[in-house]
């Protein structure tokens, strides 16, 4: 039996070649969407998560090692978003270039302000992350340093492309400058609107253009309605014009429903990432179709 | 084994005190700093003063305890027989006594991890159980050999076949399958040893190792010699078997797994084998001294439907054939030595279907599909269809906490030489507390 084994080690063998391309994963697609802009033919990228997707809860198929043990670079989110399915990934790439700390290692979350960071955690609180919220990539203002620094790691890593990632990065960083000053304008007209979001996903857009978060509807993060906190937070809109009830493609929709009858609000779905709704195709598109559900008809 | 606990329970406690009673120092410290007037020279001096009395923060260790978590494990059980009647399985050696009935404390687990140094990862899980501790595992991972290799060093769950390598609070079911249950008893195949695995570089999951190990486990493999007299009143000779070379068990396995659309695949093949002592004339008159050889065959697919909801099936395929000398004493009382041949198989079919984020019900097979000894050549006159099927509900408030309902019918016990047919009905409360696990495939 054991030289069946032996046998499979030699033909496997056969299959193992060096790849010219820098490998890339990529732990979400708007991640996995700058580094295409940046590195485009030069560069093969394998995407963990699927934009639609709860975030926080994506599935470890086997079939990720695989990318991971022949990755150059693994980008990932950060701020435990990537907790519940990540660490077992990386510990069985057999992959020492991507282990956390090492230079194929790289954690966004270091390079953007994080907000809601809780001074005391408890789980008793919700599925709460101890280093803010991590949902910054509802920013567009976050996506140039990020841009930046992802560009420089490839550069770090594959250097003989430099000029290459380079051009791309600025070409990148100008057409994103142009779409921000009119999201910027654009998004600036939704200030002081009330709003009731399902899951503290949108904070980071909500809190830029400063739209008001009247409540949520889960009683805590990750912690499903219940009948009671529905009515709570009926009570509390009584005297309030809420605009809208926001929610993301995965959760349920019936409680959202319900309360934007009772409410006379109007209930949409946001996407919160890249291939959440057919239309958003790349990171453009996302703030393109946040933009179209908000504005007015 | 008291020691170890002792050992553990004291260096939480002062851990606990240490980092609770220097961050209120530092917590002082601070303050004193803020209130502080820097031309005031009698506080400065005072401050340096009391620094001599305090424990100094620089040798704070705190930022370094691993990720540490615990998992409680805690079942009502109801069946319907007398827990004390004497129950075997035909053609298997194995532990039949039924858990009490009523409330049952089935384990604490404590588990660490951390980074050792650049070089290795260190996992350690020590269950408690109610009056009892042991290392479950303790075992140290490279994380810079090349070309995607691992050497995994230590005591571990072996990567023989699916369930084997999982802990037990990550399987579908509150008791383990049949198969496992008769061949490789509750603790699995969970050995001293080392493993080399690699993954290559490949477009499809490929996962293949080698793995030495002591060969301890208690009904298939067994390092300790046989001793045994030839007349069941010790009056005769001794008999002695000596124990086999240790290590003793040599393990090899290759898993692959590849999606199709929403569809994910897992199988793969592993082996087994080593020499086997196995010595319970006393109790159950039958000793057994030879090699014994086992094969696993696992299958899982997981079809997902959105985030959370999913379908999967589960199997494994287990045969275990042995070969040696077997000793019984007749009658009269004499040993009676014979030739043993066995050959012995059985399976687990599951399908699990999570409906909800929060809710899951799934079905397991069990059966035996083959029980062959043969002792000097003749066939054992042994009953076929050993089973037993379970249903389970199960309810999860969070990711940390479990509420499981299974109800079983177990068809492979008997008493007095009559299928007893039992019907189990348990109730599984599971909660974890500390650092977050990473869910399993």
């Amino acid at each position: 039996m054991r030289i069946i084994i032996y046998i499979f080690f030699l033909i496997f063998s056969l299959f193992y070649f060096v790849y010219a391309q820098l490998n890339i994963v990529a732990t979400y697609p708007w991640i996995g969407d700058i580094v295409k802009q940046i590195g485009k033919e030069k560069i093969n990228i394998h995407i963990i998560g699927k934009g639609t997707e709860n975030p926080h809860y994506v599935v470890p198929k086997p079939s990720h090692i695989a990318q991971l043990r022949k990755a150059d670079l693994l980008i990932i989110q950060g701020a435990s978003i990537e907790v519940g399915f990540l660490q077992a990934l990386i510990n069985q790439s057999n992959n020492p270039k991507i282990q956390p700390g090492k230079k194929g290692f790289l954690d966004l979350s270091n390079f953007v302000q994080l907000i809601e960071k809780p001074e005391n955690v408890s789980r008793a609180m919700g599925d709460i992350h101890p280093e803010g919220n991590p949902h910054y990539n509802l920013d567009p203002n976050n996506f140039p340093p990020l841009a930046t620094i992802i560009s420089q790691k490839m550069i770090e890593l594959d250097s003989d492309n430099k000029e290459f990632y380079q051009k791309n990065m600025e070409e990148f960083l100008s057409k994103w400058e142009e779409k921000l000053k009119h999201w910027n304008q654009e998004f600036s007209k939704l200030s002081n609107t009330n709003v009731i979001q399902y899951h503290p996903t949108y904070n980071y857009f909500l809190k830029r253009y400063g739209i008001v978060q009247v409540g949520t509807i889960e009683p805590l993060p990750g912690i499903p309605p219940t009948p009671k906190h529905i009515e709570q937070l009926i009570t509390l809109c009584q005297n309030k014009k809420i605009s809208f009830i926001i929610n993301s493609v995965y959760y349920e929709k019936n409680s959202c429903e319900y309360l934007a009858k009772k409410i006379g609000a109007k209930f949409v779905i946001l996407p919160h990432d890249v291939g959440s709704l057919p239309e958003v195709k790349d990171i453009f598109n996302l703030f393109d179709k946040i933009l179209e559900t908000l504005s007015p008809k | 084994m008291k020691l170890i606990s002792k050992f553990f329970y004291t260096f939480i406690f002062i851990s606990l005190i240490l980092s609770i009673s220097n961050s209120q120092i530092q917590d002082t410290i601070n303050e004193n700093k803020e209130d502080q007037n820097w031309t005031d020279r009698t506080l400065e001096i005072r401050d340096k003063y009391e620094d001599k009395l305090r424990s100094y923060p620089v040798f704070n260790q705190k930022a370094f305890l691993p990720n540490i978590s615990i998992i409680t494990d805690f079942s009502y059980l109801n069946y319907n027989i007398d827990p004390d009647s004497s129950l075997i399985v035909p053609g298997f050696i194995v532990d039949t006594s039924l858990k009490d009935k009523g409330f049952n404390f089935n384990y604490n687990e404590l588990s660490f991890y951390s980074s050792v140094d650049p070089y290795f990862d260190l996992y350690v899980t020590i269950p408690f159980e109610e009056d009892e501790v042991e290392v479950e595992e303790a075992y140290a991972v490279t994380r810079s050999l090349p070309s995607g290799l691992q050497l995994k060093i230590g005591k571990f769950r072996s990567s023989f076949g699916r369930l084997n390598s999982q802990h037990e609070h990550v399987w579908d079911f509150a008791t383990s399958p049949l198969v496992y249950e008769l061949l490789l008893s509750e603790e699995g195949l969970n050995e001293k040893g080392v493993q080399l695995n690699w993954v290559p570089a490949t477009n499809f999951y490929l996962f293949t190792g080698i793995e030495i190990l002591q060969g301890e486990n208690e009904l298939s493999f067994g390092t300790n010699k046989l001793l045994i007299n030839t007349n069941i009143n010790n009056t005769g000779q001794e008999i002695v078997i000596k124990s086999p070379t240790k290590p003793n068990l040599l393990v090899s396995f290759i898993k692959t797994s590849f999606d199709i659309g929403n569809t994910s695949i897992l199988t793969g093949l592993s082996f087994a084998n080593g020499e086997s002592r196995f010595n319970s004339i006393e109790d159950n008159n039958f000793a057994f001294s030879g090699k014994t050889k086992m094969l696993n065959f696992e299958l899982t697919a997981k079809h997902f439907i959105g985030s959370y909801k999913y379908i999967s099936f589960q199997g494994e395929y287990i045969k275990r054939t042995q070969k040696g000398t077997e000793f019984e004493y007749d009658d009269m009382g004499d040993l009676l030595v014979n030739q043993y041949n066995s050959s012995q198989a059985g399976y687990y079919a599951q399908i699990v279907y999570r409906f909800d984020k929060r809710w899951k019900v799934g079905i397991q097979h069990n059966q035996i599909a083959e029980n062959t000894i043969k002792i000097n050549g003749e066939s054992k006159i042994l009953p076929s269809n050993l089973s037993s099927n379970y249903f389970v509900i199960e309810y999860n408030p969070t990711e940390f906490s479990r509420i499981r309902l299974q109800y079983g019918t177990k068809n492979h016990l008997f008493s007095d030489f009559e299928r007893k047919k039992i019907n189990e009905f348990i109730i599984q409360f599971n909660f974890a507390i500390g650092s977050h696990k990473t869910h399993p495939f």
